[in-house]
């Protein structure tokens, strides 16, 4: 029978039929259904068979495929298999020694101009990416920028050619880095991922080839206890912030800290600076805090540059200066005229401290002791609470507070400083154990909602690890309750929420501290009882003589050698800027005049970019307070687009006009890793391998076991067969191979 | 027709089935062998507390226990040990840091995600974790559970900090292994 049967399947088979078979197949693969009825199709038109040879062939190209498949499958298994266990056989130790070779293909050296007028800094960082491998490169690599930075520029230099980027909205800017990067040339793109997070892609980088990013900013430097000061982050912190992440991609993995060597791999990273300090006064003194520098005084002012030739950017980069006793401001304002608006910048010095006598005020103390935090938290906040029993005096009050599922108030109303109630309070505090959850809410209100006692200053010193997830509902909350308290954050531990706890004390007009180390807890707790103590200018409001948009929105008080800074707009220039507010107890006002305003140049839009960079970050806060997160995007893309500014929504792109990688030549991506800290005590590591797949490796074998164990036994018992049982023994090996093609 | 003329007429048939059997059993060998060394473990660690200084658990191995991590809540058990190889992880959770856990106090252990690690899934911020080493109980409460990437991420040993991490593939139930994405789970010390 077999015989007889094969002599009908062939004799069909040589003209159309072998491509009508693979129609068929390619239909099967695309559309199962479909080439069932193409098969019904032939099942028609070969009407000269017989209904059993048309079943018979049926069930041929049913088993011929199933068995092919089956194959297929224990194919894909053996590779899975074997790759599996070369996998398996690498060690995962301390050391990224295979990958070390990867990272030196491409090397990123950074070169740093810096022109500081004034409270403002304009910087330029120049980043060289040199490909050191034989292919074209296309490089990745993440930088830090200080938080609040408004990036406005960028740069690429190509051989001999410049190439300005320009603002664009972030997808498309993405897509037009990826047409020229696809299209073989040399492009980049400048992306915001997090507040202190850059990263620069550049494409199409030939071999042996360096090409030069630069990348432009301004920056505000900062001013406290009369001395100034502008911090360039070098690195990242290797602080493994579990939860943290603020950017998520669409598996809902966190966005990645950016990869890490030591300093002495061999991997570039070398560092040029150069900075002018341009002024008409003397400084009492410049000092760099991390790098030996060489200071020079020069016609405009002072140049700084850095004394090793080969230094490395393994740590930040301080540079402070302190004006001679004279020349101290107390106040300064400045503006620029773009024809349109006026933007100006109000600094204002507050009164010295020792001018000041510590003032009476109702301390309240809100402890966290849930269960996150048990481990070294929990001790390190018991600490932080009695060195705040011991900085308060004799006429003050206070309270404390403990909450986790539950909250506990110590004293069902402030009390005074006694030995008896610190007694009490003392004993309440080293009997404090963490446990159960954090429930924040009804702890803020019953903090806020004490009985006041009269003409006191409330504050409130909420000390927690800030595990919360419901920022919002809780910031909302600080800001209706907490009338004219004021709320101070102390974050304890590794990883708090930093976000929450900064903005929280923000809205109370206080200050945040985090203490990541238990060492750190008298030092740092001792800085904040003894600036909270002295009452700073509280209540201050600022008259612009104008409708004017100004930030930060909620006006700090200020402490003792805490400038007050302002950003704002205003239709015209300001002719008089009234400042108001309480000091220890009495009225303060301040009027500075508009006509002493020092003016900057119609060319010089800092002051406006910064404005523009302040009200983008209002704009992304709001978005804690309910605002619609579609519309805040609109907004902030509108902005940065205006004032041209790089944002989460708009990046910066280049795109060098003549292709320059020929169609073919393949492009490698290569994760250029910034350097670890100095100093660091952290090895990094890559990830084992930790899933063997057993499962669907089972469930894939059974399957076919079953399938061709029943294919066997259906064969033994339903003789005759087709093509499938010749496979075994009639059908050369030949056939099988020349069938497996065609499929 | 008997079975001799059946495996001779279908022998390409007869060939799929033998290999499928043997990938069955290949695939069902690597939870029974998770099972089967920690039992060995468990004796070879029992060894290891009277004070025989390099207790093996089978003749021929070249690990050797160093620690037991227990999830009350969940009755987990595991037996952890030294050296974060692909052969190491077959029998059982492994420790990443090398040097042994006297050195470092940034504790990093990996398992597979479908045998020794598959309860990493079920774990909940709050619960604890127990790490008996020779010396010492030490009690974790786990704090952060998240998803990275390992293509983007390296891991991070931090000496400055006291914790223990539990590392596994993710996500849990993807079908083959060898993907990027790793879960990682943070426990603090308890007091």
């Amino acid at each position: 029978m077999p015989e007889s049967l094969k002599t009908t399947t062939n004799s069909k088979r040589p003209q159309h039929g072998s491509i009508r078979d693979e129609l068929e197949k390619q239909a099967w693969i695309q559309n199962p259904g479909l080439a069932h009825r193409m098969s019904k199709w032939q099942l028609n038109e070969d009407h000269r068979n017989t209904s059993w040879h048309q079943s018979a062939r049926r069930i041929k190209s049913w088993q011929d495929r199933t068995l092919l498949t089956v194959i297929a499958i224990l194919i894909v298994l053996f590779v899975i298999r074997t790759e599996t266990a070369i996998a398996d056989d690498q060690v995962w130790g301390l050391e990224m020694k295979s990958d070390a070779g990867v990272f030196t293909e491409l090397a990123v050296n950074t070169d740093i101009q810096l022109a500081i007028t004034g409270l403002v800094a304009r910087v330029e960082i120049t980043q060289q990416f040199s490909n050191h491998g034989s292919h074209w490169a296309e490089g990745v690599y993440r930088f830090p920028l200080p938080e609040g930075a408004a990036v406005d520029r960028m740069r690429i230099k190509v051989g001999e050619r410049l190439l300005e980027g320009e603002i664009q909205e972030k997808e498309s800017a993405r897509l037009t880095y990826q047409k020229a990067k696809e299209a073989g040339q040399t492009a980049t793109i400048v992306e915001q991922h997090r507040r202190n997070q850059f990263e620069t892609r550049l494409a199409n980088i030939g071999p042996g080839e360096v090409i030069e990013i630069t990348i432009g900013y301004l920056q505000n430097v900062s001013y406290s206890d009369f001395t100034y000061s502008l911090r360039l982050p070098m690195t990242f912190t290797p602080r493994w912030e579990p939860g943290r992440s603020q950017t998520q991609n669409q598996v809902g993995v966190t966005s990645s800290a950016p990869l890490l060597v030591p300093a002495n791999s061999g991997s570039g990273h070398q560092l040029k600076l150069h900075a002018s300090l341009i002024s008409s006064v003397q400084f009492a003194a410049i000092e760099s805090r991390y790098h030996d520098v060489d200071i020079r005084q020069v016609e405009d002012g002072y140049t700084i540059e850095l004394l090793n030739p080969d230094e490395v950017s393994d740590r930040d980069f301080e540079l402070s200066w302190t004006p001679s006793l004279q020349s101290r401001p107390s106040a300064s304002l400045t503006t620029f005229n773009d024809g349109e608006s006026v933007y100006a910048q109000l600094m204002l010095a507050p009164p010295l401290a020792d001018s000041i006598t510590p003032q009476a005020r109702e301390v309240i103390l809100v402890i966290d002791t849930s269960g996150s935090m048990e481990g070294a938290s929990l001790p390190q906040a018991k600490a932080a609470l009695q060195h705040a029993l011991e900085s308060l005096s004799s006429d003050d009050y206070f309270n404390l507070l403990q909450f986790n599922s539950e909250t506990e108030l110590l004293f069902e109303e402030s009390v005074p400083v006694t030995k008896s109630s610190l007694y009490v309070a003392r004993n309440f505090i080293s009997g404090l154990q963490a446990n159960g959850g954090t429930d924040m809410a009804p702890a803020l209100k019953a903090a806020l909602s004490l009985p006041e006692v009269s003409q006191l200053m409330r504050q409130v010193v909420f000390i927690t690890d800030g595990a919360v997830g419901n920022e919002h509902e809780l910031l909302q909350r600080v800001a209706g309750d907490l009338g004219d308290s004021r709320m101070f954050t102390v974050a304890i531990g590794h990883a708090p929420n930093s976000w929450f706890m900064r903005k929280a004390a923000e809205i109370g007009r206080g200050s945040y501290v985090h203490i990541g180390k238990p060492d750190e807890v008298a030092q740092q707790m001792s800085a904040l009882w003894g600036r909270i103590r002295l009452p700073a200018l509280t209540d201050i409001c600022v008259e612009w003589g104008d409708s004017a948009e100004y930030y930060p929105e909620i006006i700090p008080d200020l402490y003792a050698g805490e400038p007050l800074w302002l950003l704002a707009r205003l239709p015209s220039e300001p002719t008089m800027i009234g400042l108001c507010g309480d000091l220890n107890g009495a009225d303060w006002n301040l009027n500075v005049n508009g006509w002493d305003a020092a003016r900057s140049g119609p060319a010089e839009d800092n002051l406006a970019k910064l404005w523009a960079r302040k009200k983008i970050e209002a704009l992304e806060d709001s978005l804690m307070f309910g605002a619609d997160p579609e519309l805040t995007r609109l907004n902030i893309t509108g902005l940065a687009l205006d004032y041209g500014l790089l944002t989460r929504h708009t990046s910066l792109v280049a795109v060098d006009k003549t292709p320059r990688r020929k169609h073919g030549q393949p492009q490698a991506m290569t994760n250029v890793p910034g350097l670890l800290p100095a100093g660091s005590p952290a090895r990094l590591a890559g990830y084992p391998n930790t899933a063997t797949g057993w499962l669907a490796q089972l469930l894939l074998s059974v399957f076919v076991l079953l399938l061709a164990t029943s294919m066997l036994l259906f064969s033994s018992s339903h003789l005759p067969m087709t093509k499938v049982a010749n496979f075994g023994c009639k059908t050369s090996f030949r056939e099988l191979i020349r069938d497996f093609r065609a499929w | 027709m008997n079975l001799h003329q059946l495996l001779r007429r279908h022998w390409l048939l007869a060939a799929v089935s033998i290999i499928a059997a043997f990938f069955s059993f290949d695939a069902l060998w690597i939870p029974v062998k998770a099972e089967l060394a920690q039992h060995l473990l468990e004796r070879a660690w029992l060894r290891t507390l009277e004070g025989e200084p390099d207790a093996k658990p089978w003749p021929w191995a070249d690990t050797r226990a160093v620690a037991i991590l227990e999830v009350p809540r969940l009755g987990m058990r595991e037996i952890v040990l030294e050296g974060s190889s692909g052969r190491n992880l077959a029998f059982g959770p492994t420790l990443v840091n090398t040097g042994g856990f006297n050195d470092t106090s940034d504790r990093v252990l990996s398992g597979h995600r479908d045998t020794h690690f598959k309860f990493l899934k079920d774990l909940k911020n709050g619960d604890l974790l127990r790490l008996r080493t020779s010396k010492e109980i030490r009690d974790y409460r786990v704090s952060w559970q998240e998803a990275v990437d390992s293509r983007e991420q390296q891991l991070l040993i931090d000496d400055s900090v006291d914790r223990l991490t539990l590392l596994t593939c993710y996500p849990f139930d993807a079908a083959t292994a060898g993907g990027p994405l790793r879960w990682v789970v943070t426990a603090l010390p308890e007091s």
